[in-house]
């Protein structure tokens, strides 16, 4: 019985938090919403990959960190609570997806280097989350097939070399690996709500060999599920730093001669974020484990996660927002950029009632 | 990061459930054969407890406790919790004065008292609050005079569960009322036979009389029955009141109510289809689902904590908190979910689940009033975890 964080995974998290505080900033991310999307200097992401993040959950065979999932969450979080863009988990998310996909070993090494980026292509236009909404279906020939159709909401799509699109193949779904630059693809950036990249891939007679095709309905399941923690993880992350910032706030801003935070009315929101912050903490950290030991629940606990840390991103940001009265409705204070960015990542990869559901089916099965 | 146990603590559970299928059962026939009074039955299950080595885990073994292992206590908690078995009678003997005394007792208090703490022998209430003292518990009037060797103590103490069945009650007393007031209050082991006290059961909301108020009236207790320094009661009432707000049995029962309204929902019909199977109470289900892992997981934050020495202090409110207000979503969904029938009452026909619904809603909110209202522990985490200044004055 040991459920705590290890002295590694408490150093890579203070890592991380330090790094960005020195790198990264909020002004960055304002750049970003007047011209989209927000960029990252290149400098700034090669130092990045050289600390190791991108493939630290990953055997040491497949180059590594040999760390746990929870690892990465950390990364995730650390990342998510500095404002730093979602390149970092849709890179986390494609390195893990590579190698549960038996993906070429160089290739692998290109993505956590840094060298290339991979986003991962799974929503279509048809208002639904989830592999099982994915209609996208290539036409086979004997050594591969043609892809024809769109792709929406593809993070990180302006900046990516590669994308694996999730298609419904003859056995079963499947990511195909397409070029940004192959013929018949044509990327739109479409405007998320926090500057972050996000695109509209659309394919027409894109051609894919047969060894373009990687992973089944099984691999495809597991990397949803892990990217879905990770922006859980992005998403508890924001709320911890609207916490913290609300909190300093509430001790210093003085009204009626005492400081906010001695009111009751601010002190009791507060604490109620707090106790939030610390169930979705430890859903985070349990949904983690439950997918590293492959459990059962583990499918459960990850939807868990995801709509428990939707629901609190939002309420952190907005009640902070709130609680810092007229200087909180201002484009200068941080508190809208991680309203935009919990708001956007609430709907991303399933919102609240999406994996609510999912938690029901896991309830009303035979297994439970 | 695991969360196994060790095979030594897997064969004590097993040894446990082992126990639980003889005794438990043993004990559930008694009951229910109901020539037995029921408060004899509570006892004589206290004492089987005992005898099999299941209560003061974490006591030492010269007073009748075990000194077992964490884990083994986390066992114990978990499998009685899941098998259903009641909770000792004693169980604020147990789990508050058990400690207190242990910490802060004489040895001759604790060689006295301990080990009839543990078998059942004699019951104990505790008397902390007032009408007056509730939340603000440190501004008590309970008076208590120095007479010779004994106290003669003076007042009125108010929800005190099994106040009309304990033999000893633990009291907090004002001795000093020229003190500031949490430097004048001290605590004292009174007889519940002594001249002078009278005992009035209160009916609580849901009909039942687990609690009463307690009037002394020139109570006499004996000097040698001061825990701690004179006027040092409240640091001493403190250190256990963190004791009763952590803990991981809680989730368990948390967990039992939750199937019970799984099970409720597969099995009732509204209109043509079952409950579960409007989207609505599946959201209803699934969230309360998420709610009860999150309190679980962090329970097992809390004991890593205390494996590792780190006390749980403060934080044990986060889970107070957010498990008082769990247990009341799911005793308001049990009405959602029942739908024109939640009105109906036990022993009556239509009545769902044998009146147990409306139970479990009235036993949930007194969740968030004992022990320290929801209110409490938000000031709590306010002040001591966030750092905010305090919002009322001492």
């Amino acid at each position: 019985m040991h459920f705590e964080l290890s002295e590694e995974q408490n150093a890579i998290y203070d890592l991380v938090v330090g790094f960005m505080a020195d790198k990264w900033s909020g002004d960055n991310r304002r750049q970003g919403l007047d011209s989209y999307p927000c960029q990252i200097p290149g400098e700034l992401l090669r130092e990045i990959a050289d600390l190791g993040f991108y493939g630290i959950s990953l055997d040491e065979k497949s180059g590594g960190g040999g760390e746990p999932l929870l690892t990465s969450a950390l990364i995730a979080e650390a990342a998510g609570g500095s404002l730093f863009p979602s390149i970092m988990n849709t890179t986390l998310a494609a390195a893990k997806a590579l190698d549960l996909c038996d993906a070429d070993s160089n290739w692998l090494a290109k993505v956590i280097s840094g060298q290339q980026t991979v986003a991962i292509a799974i929503e279509e236009p048809n208002g639904c989350w989830g592999l099982d909404s994915i209609e996208l279906t290539p036409q086979m020939d004997g050594q591969g097939g043609y892809l024809s159709g769109s792709k929406i909401l593809v993070s990180d799509g302006d900046f990516a070399q590669v994308f694996l699109v999730a298609a419904l193949l003859p056995d079963g779904p499947a990511f195909i690996r397409v070029n940004a630059n192959a013929e018949g693809v044509e990327i739109n950036s479409m405007r998320r709500l926090d500057g972050q990249s996000i695109v509209e891939l659309e394919m027409k007679d894109v051609r894919f060999e047969q060894d373009d095709v990687l992973g089944d309905g099984a691999t495809l399941n597991q990397v949803y599920d892990i990217w879905t923690l990770l922006i859980a993880a992005d998403l508890l992350g924001n709320a911890q730093s609207v916490l913290r910032m609300t909190t300093d706030y509430a001790k210093e801003r003085q009204q009626f001669a005492r400081p906010i935070g001695s009111f009751q009315a601010v002190a009791h929101r507060l604490a109620d974020i707090q106790v939030d912050v610390e169930i979705g903490r430890s859903l985070l950290y349990g949904a983690c484990l439950a997918l590293e030991e492959e459990s059962d629940e583990a499918t459960a606990l990850v939807s868990a996660a995801k709509a428990w840390m939707n629901d609190l991103g939002v309420k952190a940001a907005e009640t902070g927002l709130q609680l810092h009265g007229g200087i909180g409705y201002t484009w200068e204070l941080d508190i809208h950029l991680h309203l935009r960015q919990a708001r956007s990542n609430a709907v991303t990869l399933g919102d609240s009632k999406y994996h609510r559901a999912r938690v029901a089916s896991h309830l009303m099965s035979p297994e439970y | 990061m695991d969360l196994k146990f060790s095979p030594q603590d897997e064969q004590y559970r097993e040894r446990l459930r082992a126990w639980l299928d003889v005794n438990l059962k043993q004990h559930q026939a008694v009951s229910k054969a109901g020539d037995v009074d029921p408060v004899q039955a509570a006892r004589d299950w206290q004492k089987t407890l005992c005898e099999g080595g299941y209560l003061g885990l974490s006591w030492p073994r010269e007073y009748g406790g075990q000194e077992a292992s964490l884990t083994q206590q986390v066992v114990v908690s978990e499998e009685l919790a899941r098998s259903g078995a009641p909770a000792p009678i004693n169980t604020i003997g147990i789990s508050i004065l058990g400690p207190t005394l242990i910490q802060h007792g004489s040895e001759e208090q604790k060689q006295r008292y301990l080990p009839k703490i543990l078998n059942g022998e004699e019951l104990w209430c505790q008397g902390f609050s007032e009408p007056g003292a509730g939340s603000d518990l440190a501004s008590l009037q309970t008076r208590a005079i120095e007479d010779g060797d004994h106290f003669v103590v003076n007042g009125q103490k108010v929800w005190t569960s099994l106040g009309m069945i304990a033999d000893w009650c633990f009291l907090l007393v004002r001795t000093n009322p020229d003190a500031l007031k949490r430097e004048g209050i001290s605590y004292l082991l009174c007889n519940m036979k002594t001249p002078g006290i009278t005992v009035r059961p209160l009916r609580n909301a849901g009909g039942g009389s687990h609690f009463c108020e307690m009037f002394f009236d020139d109570v006499r207790i004996p000097r040698e029955n001061l825990v701690g320094e004179l006027n040092g009661g409240w640091r001493i009432a403190r250190s256990t009141l963190d004791n009763e707000r952590s803990g991981l049995s809680g989730v368990i029962s948390i967990e039992n109510n939750l199937d019970r309204l799984l099970n409720l929902s597969t099995s009732l019909n509204r209109g043509k289809e079952r409950a579960i199977d409007s989207d609505s109470v599946q959201q209803q289900l699934a969230q309360l689902w998420i709610e009860k892992e999150g309190l679980k997981y962090l329970g097992f934050r809390n004991l890593s904590d205390q494996i590792a020495n780190r006390p749980p202090g403060p934080a044990a409110s986060v889970g107070k908190l957010f498990a008082s207000r769990l247990r009341q979503k799911i005793g308001k969904a049990g009405f959602d979910i029942a739908g024109p029938l939640a009105q109906v009452g036990k022993k009556s026909p239509h009545s769902i689940a044998r009146g147990r619904l409306q139970a479990m809603y009235f036993d949930s909110l007194g969740y968030s009033i004992g022990g320290g209202t929801s209110e409490i522990m938000q000031n709590i985490i306010a002040e001591k975890v966030l750092g905010l200044p305090r919002s009322y004055e001492d």
